[in-house]
């Protein structure tokens, strides 16, 4: 296994990196939340974020997140404050889930995550077309939806390897 | 039950106010700040304009900087891919070339004609500059199909400015930040382009489909029947949304929907051109308040200076050179001269030796025949003849002895 000296800064550049990847998923021009196949797609932010807002991981601060949402929204062109709403609001069920969860288990988390994307993404679609008059496919969030839940199983195994690579 | 109660008011207060460790703000804090970013960015106020346009242009930037390796790869991509097809494409854009080009003198006969028909209407006649844009950002996304583009207000560009991929029209500029602006593409679903088909002349509206085509809609049920399958598309410019007469795409008929497919891959998009445009009044015809202290006039005015003053010294240029040409001119034909005055002297000379030649061979031709025939010709005793010397002697020595 891959061992890493704590005073590194190669370490220190690991550590960070959940957050380095929220903000390069956010930056980049090729976002998976919109990858150009038809009926697939997922939204890569809401999966880092619940996790490591449920694992309570100390790099992983809010303030990064909600500014992480805010530069969403205008690299994709909402209105602003959009995605740094649903960012938080991720936030805010992961927290009440680790809160609330004396002994975690898997299926739960992820069913639960199923339930708060559902959540979120209506919230964005309803603020969206009502407030925004913005004109949405509706499937778009429907497939999104689904297969971000689906990601979250093997998406959560490759955060648990970089978790415990940290940990050793 | 009250237990069960009481922890889940706890958990809730524990997720929505307690600042974990090294949190800065708790969540309940960033929550409100969103709700109030929202709010604010749908106010029209001046400082929060001007604040999301900075936000906006550090994002932009930085974007394009995080993208940079993407772009590599993708480009690198397409450019292999390219190099395989490049003798194939070689052939294919040679023979488009032959009949581009005869199109666009086709084309230049209807501009002129336009010219001439808008002068006669008494029409104002839009001069458009279009200025290169770089597309710094393309993020594909299902709400917004935009693109960023690295010119903004202080560039000229204003919201409805038309942005086109070479002749083709992509959009329109939505949003304007002082060096960068957001160009909303024509697939996308909120975008709607008032057009004319050809042939036919039916008007209609696409609207964009979020994906890379759009539809017809908004058209009269008896016309939809009279549109053809790969008939042309171009903006009509009613609503003066966008300028009329620009190719925007060929149409395909599928079970009564008709869709419109774009003359422009809009995922291929590198460069685009923004068009700034400005009216020019014919001032004989139309008297208007021209506003003259306006750096765009001055600029045009220094502009055309520098373009006369160039023209000047070309002709000047031009003018030193046809002097010194006509001098050499004159001094080659002053030796050309000299020259045919020698040869004429020449053949003058030669002409008189030749005539001299003649006239030796007669005396000659004369002597030989007077040795033979003097006996005949001359006069002696009372024998018939002429007096030697005489003409009619010589007449009778050439005649061979004949009188």
């Amino acid at each position: 296994m891959i061992s890493l000296k704590k005073n590194n800064w190669f370490y220190k550049l690991y550590t960070w990196l959940p957050i380095l990847f929220l903000y390069i998923s956010v930056l980049n021009e090729f976002d998976l939340n919109y990858i150009n196949i038809e009926y697939f797609s997922f939204n890569f932010p809401f999966l880092l974020i619940f996790y490591f807002a449920v694992k309570e991981y100390s790099r992983f601060d809010f303030l990064l997140v909600f500014i992480a949402g805010l530069i969403n929204d205008t690299v994709v062109g909402l209105p602003l404050g959009i995605s740094s709403l649903s960012y938080i609001l991720v936030c805010i069920f992961a927290s009440y889930l680790r809160n609330i969860t004396i002994r975690p288990n898997l299926i739960k988390d992820w069913f639960y995550f199923l339930f708060i994307i559902s959540l979120i993404n209506s919230i964005n679609y309803s603020v969206l077309f009502f407030f925004f008059s913005f004109e949405l496919d509706i499937m778009f969030y429907a497939v999104n939806n689904f297969f971000t839940f689906l990601l979250y199983m093997p998406i959560t195994y490759l955060f648990d390897k970089y978790l415990q690579a940290i940990n050793d | 039950m009250a237990s069960s109660r009481d922890d889940f008011i706890i958990a809730i207060r524990s997720a929505f106010l307690k600042k974990e460790t090294k949190q800065k703000f708790s969540l309940l804090t960033l929550l409100f700040i969103s709700i109030l970013i929202i709010f604010l960015s749908n106010l029209n106020f001046k400082i929060i304009n001007n604040l999301r346009s900075v936000i906006n242009e550090v994002v932009y930037r930085s974007s394009f900087i995080v993208s940079v390796p993407e772009n590599f790869a993708y480009n690198s991509y397409f450019k292999i891919i390219e190099y395989s097809n490049f003798y194939g494409e070689y052939k294919f854009n040679k023979k488009e070339l032959d009949n581009l080009q005869s199109k666009d003198i086709l084309n230049e006969i209807i501009i002129s004609e336009n010219k001439e028909l808008k002068n006669l209407i008494e029409d104002f006649t839009l001069t458009t500059s279009k200025i290169l844009a770089k597309v710094i950002v393309d993020h594909e996304s299902p709400f917004l199909k935009t693109i960023i583009i690295n010119k903004g207000s202080q560039d000229g560009l204003k919201i409805g400015t038309n942005v086109y991929d070479k002749n083709y029209l992509i959009g329109r500029v939505i949003e304007t930040n002082f060096k960068s602006s957001r160009v909303l593409l024509l697939s996308d679903l909120n975008s709607s382009v008032p057009i004319s088909i050809t042939p036919g002349n039916i008007q209609a509206i696409v609207i964009g489909d979020g994906e890379n085509s759009g539809e017809i809609k908004y058209i009269k049920d008896n016309l939809l029947e009279d549109i053809q399958d790969q008939s042309i598309g171009y903006t009509s410019g009613t609503g003066d949304l966008f300028k009329s007469g620009i190719p925007v795409g060929r149409l395909s008929v599928d079970n009564g929907r008709v869709n419109i497919n774009f003359y422009t891959d809009f995922t291929q998009l590198k460069y685009v051109f923004a068009e700034i445009e400005k009216k020019e009044i014919d001032s004989d015809k139309i008297i208007t308040q021209v506003d003259e202290g306006t750096s765009l006039e001055k600029s045009t005015e220094v502009i055309k200076l520098k373009l006369l003053n160039d023209q000047i010294k070309i002709l000047n240029e031009t003018n030193n050179r046809f002097i010194e040409e006509n001098n050499n001119l004159v001094s080659e034909t002053k030796n050309l001269n000299i020259e045919n005055i020698n040869l004429k002297q020449v053949i003058k000379k030669q002409t008189d030796e030749i005539n001299q030649n003649k006239i030796d061979q007669k005396e000659l031709e004369f002597l030989k025949l007077n040795f033979l025939y003097s006996s005949k010709c001359q006069k002696r005793g009372f024998k018939k003849g002429y007096k030697v010397g005489t003409p009619e002697y010589r007449k009778c020595i050439l005649s061979r002895g004949k009188f």
